[in-house]
């Protein structure tokens, strides 16, 4: 193939991978703990034969802390330093997020808004607030006195780079990640947890957009590239004249 | 050589001039991408255009990950290659395996002196390349080049300027449509020359 015009094809299917990268991204920005990702490139290079080209890389996720912010749940968690919260669906399967906007179920359980459990924690019936304090430790208020009713652990893993996002704030831990092990909050230099706040997504919207505008300009800079190898080979048909 | 073959060769190196400017207007997000330039001569054989690397570097952006390095100054990183040989990268957009290992976004581990750099969990690069712990202790140093920095938490871009590219694509299409008419002008000459002028009535 024409190597003028495979190159910029290269880069419009490159630039067209970002896009969807910086949309998700986008789409994402208000839901509490969200990660963005940021598109990988690498130089295609024929061997002996210098560049050809670009390719997209698939995205990766960036797990930079959000910005904390206070919140009017009830039950509301952020995490600040590393971490996930360790949540587990009706069958048992389990995730890891940093969105904490939890809400009390029916049987005393925190949930998320897709309805995922938080492990090991049953808020009883009698109890009229409860309080979450640094270290991960949950108070409840009953009409007797306020009582522990249990601690929040964290999960950390020895990669967490190598997590899978599973749509939304929410991963899963894979071969590459390891296994997460438990962590209790409110170390010196270890998380900490946060009660009546939620981080926010670390996505800047500005910034989203402005790699918006990027991206689109790089993909109809290539798309002209395409058109120019196109219009050469037309000029080179039409040496020989009929 | 004859005039067709002058501006023969005129085309090709327009042509060369286009592969290269689509190449980096490809790479124009590939982060650490050495622009590739073109350099015309004019040898016996006609033009011919030749590439080089570029010196320079790109801007530095901030991403805000530890693990993003960018190098300050000259020198790259070193990464062992799929075939086992070491190559040098100034993509920095490192990623810590579970065995402590930095990958770039190739999956090629970094190297100082030939072994693998390992991080330790919670452990970060200091501008002097070493390798420090959570406990502040070093354990391992990248090296760098003389004079060089490393700062985490930043990519460089593609050394591309977009626009300048641009500007090439369009002047290889018109040079090649040029040289093209030059082609067909000769061409025409020699239609006549051995059509009409040789005609014996």
């Amino acid at each position: 193939m024409d190597r003028a015009l495979f190159a910029a094809a290269t880069g419009m299917a490159a630039q067209q991978q970002n896009l969807e990268t910086i949309a998700d991204d986008l789409a994402n920005a208000d839901v509490a703990g969200f990660k963005g990702s940021a598109q990988r490139f690498a130089e295609l290079v024929a061997p002996g034969d210098g560049g050809i080209g670009t390719v997209a890389l698939g995205s990766h996720v960036m797990l930079t802390q959000g910005k904390l912010a206070k919140s009017g749940g009830p039950f509301d968690l952020a995490i600040d330093g590393p971490g996930f919260f360790a949540v587990v669906d009706e069958r048992g399967k389990r995730a890891y997020t940093r969105d904490g906007s939890f809400e009390r179920a029916a049987d005393g359980t925190l949930v998320d808004a897709r309805g995922l459990r938080l492990r090991d924690l049953r808020i009883p019936a009698g109890a009229l607030s409860v309080a979450v304090s640094e270290d991960g430790t949950v108070r409840a208020t009953f009409v007797d006195g306020t009582r522990a009713i249990g601690r929040i652990a964290l999960a950390e893993f020895p990669a967490p780079d190598r997590l899978n996002g599973i749509g939304g704030a929410l991963f899963e831990a894979t071969p590459q990640s390891g296994t997460p092990r438990e962590v209790w909050p409110g170390s010196e230099t270890g998380p900490k947890v946060h009660f009546g706040m939620l981080e926010r997504s670390n996505v800047s919207i500005v910034e989203a957009m402005m790699q918006i505008l990027g991206a689109q300009r790089a993909y109809e800079a290539n798309a002209k590239g395409v058109q120019a190898a196109d219009e050469m080979l037309r000029i080179a048909n039409n040496l020989q004249r009929g | 050589m004859d005039g067709i073959a002058w501006a023969g060769s005129a085309m090709t190196a327009a042509r060369t001039r286009l592969e290269i400017a689509t190449q980096n207007l490809a790479n124009v997000s590939t982060d650490g991408y050495a622009r590739v330039g073109a350099r015309g001569a004019l040898t016996p054989f006609g033009v011919v255009v030749r590439r080089f690397a570029m010196a320079g570097h790109g801007a530095l952006r901030r991403t805000g990950r530890d693990l993003d390095l960018a190098i300050v100054g000259a020198g790259a990183f070193v990464v062992r290659g799929s075939d086992g040989s070491a190559t040098h990268t100034r993509a920095g957009a490192f990623v810590r395996d579970r065995d402590g290992a930095l990958r770039d976004a190739l999956g090629r581990p970094l190297l100082a002196g030939g072994r693998i750099v390992r991080v330790p969990e919670m452990g970060r690069i200091d501008e002097r390349g070493a390798v420090v712990g959570p406990d502040g202790r070093t354990v391992d140093r990248i090296p760098l080049a003389p004079g060089s920095t490393i700062r985490a938490g930043f990519l460089e871009n593609a050394g591309v300027d977009a626009i300048g590219e641009m500007i090439a694509v369009l002047a290889a299409e018109r040079s090649f449509e040029s040289a093209q008419k030059v082609v067909s002008a000769i061409d025409r000459v020699r239609e006549k020359s051995a059509g009409d002028v040789a005609r014996i009535k």
